[in-house]
């Protein structure tokens, strides 16, 4: 202001000169000069008195309403730090909540494929058992069901065949006895011939007696004789008929061998008929069961490694938690940064004697620097995740 | 009679029938059937279409039939077994031993 005053006093004095020198001394070159001097201080006057026009609009403008903004800075930096750390601080909880849920539950899930893992290896063990088991029953020991009905059909057939031979002979015993039979028969007609001998010569002994009593005192000897030939007649007819009673009771007997050989060699069939239907019936059976528990047992021992490595898969699988634990922390890393910011914000309320102007200076600076670690600590991070998708690592 | 046994006109076929029970009872008829026979190279038929009931020993007079056969070079055949006689022979394992057809 006061650079103008003298400016234009002075250029006053420059317009007072020229016009001396116009009216008296009339030199020329001077007065270019003092003309040009003028010309420049007027320029320098006009700029000055610009400049200053602009700084007075200024503080105008600046003096119009310099409490109201502090003011409401500081009133829109109190809400906004209070949203800011409600949300935080919302935010924070939920992490927690999520971290706990996730470790929780991987635990719970990690536990649960193990115990799965230890059964099916467990079922798998049995499985083989069970293989070897059946593949080696039979040729150890003969006691599978299989060989078990297959050697009862075989006693069967042989009981079949053992009653069959039976039959077999006792039908050709009953041959011979029927022969037997007829011998005795013969006997019999040779005994009613010895009969007919004895009663002859009982005749014969008779008529010698008769002789022998004609012939007086000299056949008394003949007599005697008589009488005894006699009586061997009649002893000879007492033993024929004593033979054909001990013959008789020898048919007898033969009557009963004869039933006891009917009912050797009748044997009635239905029973053993029927035994023999089951014992089919049952082996087919056993075949169906044994195919069925082979193709069973096959099956189990596909699926069950199968078991094994889907579990596996899913124990790998698990390694994601340590992945969402490592993105939680970063995200609290991430809402501790805004706390800070937060932090900084809370300054604003408390010091209200320091200048505005200071205090979003320092704002900024905070804000640049927590963008700087933010920054840093995210490029460091990605990184390590690329590292960890790359490597294959077994955890559990 | 229930066992009928007849000579074929040409001399080469003899058939034997049986009735409805072919049991122990029949034996001595049975073997009277078969037993004065003996041409060679004949073939005996035993008709058991009619027989419903068979025991072991009707097995036996069977096997006895058949050393007969053998002994005069002749053979044997089952004629229209029923089902249950077929069984019966089966489980005998005649079918080894003779024709049944």
């Amino acid at each position: 202001m006061i650079n103008i005053k003298n400016g234009m006093y002075l250029s006053c004095f420059l317009a007072f000169l020229i016009g001396i020198n116009h009216l008296f001394i009339h030199h020329e070159t001077l007065f270019l000069l003092l003309f040009f001097v003028l010309f420049i201080l007027l320029l320098v006057i006009a700029s000055q008195i610009h400049k200053v026009s602009l700084i007075k609009n200024e503080v105008k403008n600046a003096e119009c309403m310099p409490e109201v903004d502090d003011e409401l800075i500081h009133g829109v930096i109190l809400e906004l730090q209070q949203f800011i750390s409600q949300e935080v601080n919302i935010i924070e909880k939920e992490l927690e909540r999520v971290k706990m849920l996730v470790s929780d539950a991987v635990t719970g899930i990690s536990d649960s494929f193990k115990h799965l893992q230890g059964l099916s290896d467990e079922q798998q063990q049995m499985i083989q058992l069970l293989l070897s088991h059946s593949g080696t029953m039979e040729d150890r020991e003969h006691t599978s069901l299989e060989t078990f009905v297959i050697d009862s059909n075989k006693t069967l057939d042989d009981f079949v065949g053992v009653i069959i031979n039976t039959s077999k002979q006792s039908l050709e015993t009953m041959t011979y006895t029927d022969n037997m039979v007829v011998q005795f028969d013969s006997i019999f007609k040779l005994l009613s011939q010895v009969e007919g001998l004895a009663s002859q010569t009982n005749l014969l002994a008779l008529n010698a007696a008769i002789e022998a009593a004609r012939a007086g005192e000299a056949g008394r000897g003949f007599a005697v004789v008589a009488n005894e030939v006699r009586s061997l007649s009649v002893g000879s007819t007492e033993l024929n008929q004593d033979i054909r009673t001990e013959i008789n009771k020898g048919k007898e007997i033969i009557a009963k061998l004869r039933e006891s050989v009917e009912a050797m060699a009748s044997a009635d069939m239905t029973s053993t008929l029927e035994a023999k239907e089951k014992m089919s019936l049952m082996m087919t059976h056993v075949e169906e069961v044994n195919t069925q528990t082979n193709a069973s047992v096959e099956e189990l021992s596909i699926i069950a490694p199968k078991i094994t490595e889907a579990v596996g898969i899913g124990v790998r699988s698990l390694q994601f938690e340590d992945l969402t634990r490592q993105s939680l922390e970063s995200i609290q890393m991430n809402i501790s940064s805004i706390h800070e910011i937060s932090d900084v914000l809370a300054t604003f309320d408390k010091n209200q004697h320091i200048a505005v102007h200071q205090q979003l200076v320092k704002l900024k600076t905070t804000c640049q620097q927590v963008y700087l670690e933010t920054r840093k600590s995210e490029d460091s991070r990605s990184v390590k995740q690329l590292n960890m998708d790359e490597g294959d690592v077994d955890l559990f | 009679m229930t066992i009928s046994s007849k000579l074929s006109t040409d001399g080469k076929q003899i058939v034997i029938a049986i009735d409805e029970r072919f049991d122990f009872s029949l034996h001595q008829q049975f073997r009277d059937a078969y037993s004065s026979v003996t041409t060679k190279d004949l073939t005996y038929i035993l008709d058991l279409r009619q027989t419903q009931y068979m025991d072991s020993s009707a097995l036996g007079m069977i096997l006895l039939l058949k050393d007969h056969v053998q002994l005069y070079a002749g053979q044997l055949i089952i004629s229209k077994p029923s089902d249950t006689v077929r069984k019966i022979l089966e489980i005998a394992q005649f079918q080894r031993l003779m024709t049944i057809e």
